[in-house]
């Protein structure tokens, strides 16, 4: 019943709302990285017609809005302003960088504006996706021309660009994970607090950088206040990519109870300046950290102090 | 040796040169023959010869330089096209290779892949596909009793078959598979797997108990971990080891010796980690007399 518009109070108070035109990619990032399905399998998907749905740790609301080509004239119909209220809510608005850009930004501007007049703080995550394939220059190049094209016309009509956000993605690449952990880290609960302890763990144990990491989709949920650079979280998925292949073959453990946990922990050695130690606080979430060689091998030591910092975590997330 | 497309220089880039299966695609036909050479286990120095299959060069094998293409050889692997659009041509092009190996170099091990057995998708199917290339091979192959195995660039089977003609290479595999069992025995470990360094092909494997050793989990951890080990090799941090422990077991994968790379599993959690790690080390200057 697609002319039915849903309320807010249809929909989860912590949530993304996937929007923007058909065929834009929004089912095929969802699929992705929350199902874990194949980029390439996406290539046959149909037009969503329906919203969708999908529950992710902790506590997050991932909604797929049908894509709508004329947003100016449907909103009212399909969509109703009040579904933009709260402040645990969260916008991502899809891009195809490969076909029309110019209907593309109109459409997200009349989202926008209904969005901003209820709830001028909801952050609008602009994904420019498929992107595979171009040049590095070219990427830059259409993410520059989208974001003045954006820009210049929110200042002309008065919006607050505070809260925009511009990411380049991919499915076929970990810069969908990246950017989708952005989103989340929004959302999720006691975030700052989360960034604190993983400071600390951080300091602490003389890690380079420790990311809080959910194993099965990859996604981050929180970091320490250091940069987090693409190609080392790129990393760390393809690390996490190769552990579970391994230990799915091995068999899976079931723990008793919580002070049965840690569940597994890891030890990567590589001949660089860095090894990673990987440390997991639930069925689900696990403490991924890169530091210097000596550090790392100190097992007992980062045992000591991960378990510490799991206690801490799990005392605030709803695992 | 096998026609044109059959996948020689696939299988080829996949075992010695870290080509993914798609990475294949951009793959030319071979002029004449590309020879490289692969220092294998130690010692032994493979010397490949990959034979462009197109007709011009064919002809030139079986005649004039068939001294030079059949003297000397060690061990002749056929490709077999699953999807060859004239079989009765491929079965005589590997009479004439076999009648020319039978005069030149007797001793040779013959190993034939029914390649691209990705394109039949069910397992009974594939199954009775290489049972048929069985007998039609034994048929035709007199003295050489060739190794026959379904293959395919897109799973473990190209592996697998690829092991197994490694295993027949390396002289004292039997001394060191022998050892190896030794090794699980005294460490009390579950399973013990050897992998050849440089390819990452399981070489060896052995485990505690009775049962069948798990060749398909050997072969995805081994292709888990080459893959793994050209994305650290990106990062301009090359992979050394990795360490796995859970309450239930325990997951080592080490650098072993100047040519081989080991697996240890164990599965009882009584066996600290630590000790594992002494006894690996400890074995390591035994083995490398054996396999260096
Ligand atoms: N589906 C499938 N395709 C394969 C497989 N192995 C190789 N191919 C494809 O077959 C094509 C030809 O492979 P090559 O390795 O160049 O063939 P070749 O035997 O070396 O050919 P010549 O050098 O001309 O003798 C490539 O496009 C490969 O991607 C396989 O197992 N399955
Ligand atoms: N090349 C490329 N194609 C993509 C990408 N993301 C999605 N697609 C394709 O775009 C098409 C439409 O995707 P879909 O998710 O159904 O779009 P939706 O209508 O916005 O939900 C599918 O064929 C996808 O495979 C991407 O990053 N790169
Ligand atoms: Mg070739």
């Amino acid at each position: 019943d697609q002319g039915v518009a849903p309320h807010k109070d249809q929909l989860a108070d912590r949530r993304v709302m996937f929007m923007g035109l058909p065929r834009s990619g929004k089912t095929s990032i969802i699929k992705v990285v929350l199902d874990n399905e194949q980029a390439y399998d996406t290539l046959g998907l149909l037009s969503t017609t329906q919203r969708t749905e999908h529950r992710m740790m902790p506590g997050i609301t991932v909604y797929d809005f049908p894509g709508i080509d004329d947003y100016a004239e449907s909103q009212y119909i399909v969509l109703n302003p009040d579904i933009y209220e709260g402040e645990h809510t969260s916008l991502v608005f899809v891009v195809d960088s490969q076909s029309d850009i110019q209907s593309a930004i109109t459409a997200l501007f009349s989202v926008m504006r209904t969005a901003q007049s209820v709830n001028p703080h909801i952050p609008i995550n602009v994904f420019i996706n498929k992107i595979d394939g171009l040049s590095e220059e070219l990427k830059q190049d259409i993410q520059h021309d989208i974001q003045q094209r954006v820009l210049k016309n929110m200042s002309f009509e008065n919006l607050n660009c505070d809260h925009m956000h511009f990411l380049l993605t991919t499915i076929y690449s970990e810069s969908i994970k990246e950017a989708f952990s952005k989103v989340i880290q929004y959302l999720v609960p006691q975030h700052s607090s989360l960034e604190a302890i993983i400071n600390s763990f951080c300091s602490k144990s003389s890690l380079d950088k420790v990311l809080l990491i959910d194993f099965s989709t990859k996604i981050y949920l929180a970091t320490d206040s250091s940069p987090t650079y693409s190609p080392r979280y790129t990393f760390a998925c393809k690390t996490i990519d190769v552990i579970d292949e391994i230990s799915a073959l091995c068999g899976s453990y079931v723990p008793v109870d919580e002070d049965d946990l840690p569940l597994q922990r890891i030890n990567v050695a590589l001949d660089g300046y860095e090894d990673i130690f990987i440390y997991q606080i639930s069925p689900s979430l696990t403490l991924f950290c890169f530091g210097p060689p000596q550090i790392i091998s100190q097992t007992s030591l980062l045992e000591f102090n991960g378990s510490k910092v799991a206690k801490a975590i799990r005392k605030l997330l709803p695992i | 040796m096998g026609r044109s497309g059959a996948g020689k220089t696939s299988m080829r880039s996949l075992i010695f040169a870290n080509y993914s299966a798609s990475d294949t695609r951009r793959l030319g036909a071979t002029i004449d023959v590309e020879h490289s050479t692969v220092q294998f286990m130690g010692d032994l120095g493979l010397n490949i010869w990959d034979c462009g299959g197109q007709h011009k060069y064919l002809d030139n094998y079986l005649n004039e330089q068939k001294e030079s293409i059949f003297g000397n050889v060690e061990v002749l692997i056929f490709v077999f096209d699953l999807e060859t659009t004239n079989k009765d041509r491929e079965y005589t092009l590997y009479d004439e290779c076999l009648l020319n190996l039978a005069q030149y170099s007797r001793d040779a091990k013959v190993y034939c892949l029914v390649h691209k057995m990705d394109k039949i998708l069910d397992s009974d199917q594939k199954a009775a596909m290489v049972e048929t290339y069985k007998k039609a091979l034994n048929k035709r192959s007199d003295m050489f009793q060739p190794g026959v195995y379904g293959t395919s660039i897109w799973d473990h089977t190209l592996y697998q078959a690829w092991s197994q003609i490694v295993y027949a290479l390396v002289p004292n595999m039997a001394t060191i598979k022998r050892h190896l069992s030794n090794f699980c025995r005294l460490t009390d470990a579950a399973e013990v797997v050897l992998f050849e360094r440089a390819t990452f092909l399981v070489v060896c494997c052995t485990s505690g108990d009775e049962d069948e050793p798990q060749l398909e989990k050997y072969m995805t951890i081994s292709q888990g971990i080459k893959h793994y080990r050209n994305t650290c090799t990106e990062q301009t941090s090359p992979f050394r080891s990795v360490h796995i422990r859970t309450r239930a077991y325990s997951l080592f994968v080490e650098p072993f010796t100047k040519s081989t790379y080991i697996l240890v599993i164990t599965a009882d959690p009584e066996i600290e980690p630590a000790v594992t790690k002494a006894n690996i080390d400890a074995a390591r200057s035994h083995f490398a007399k054996l396999a260096d």
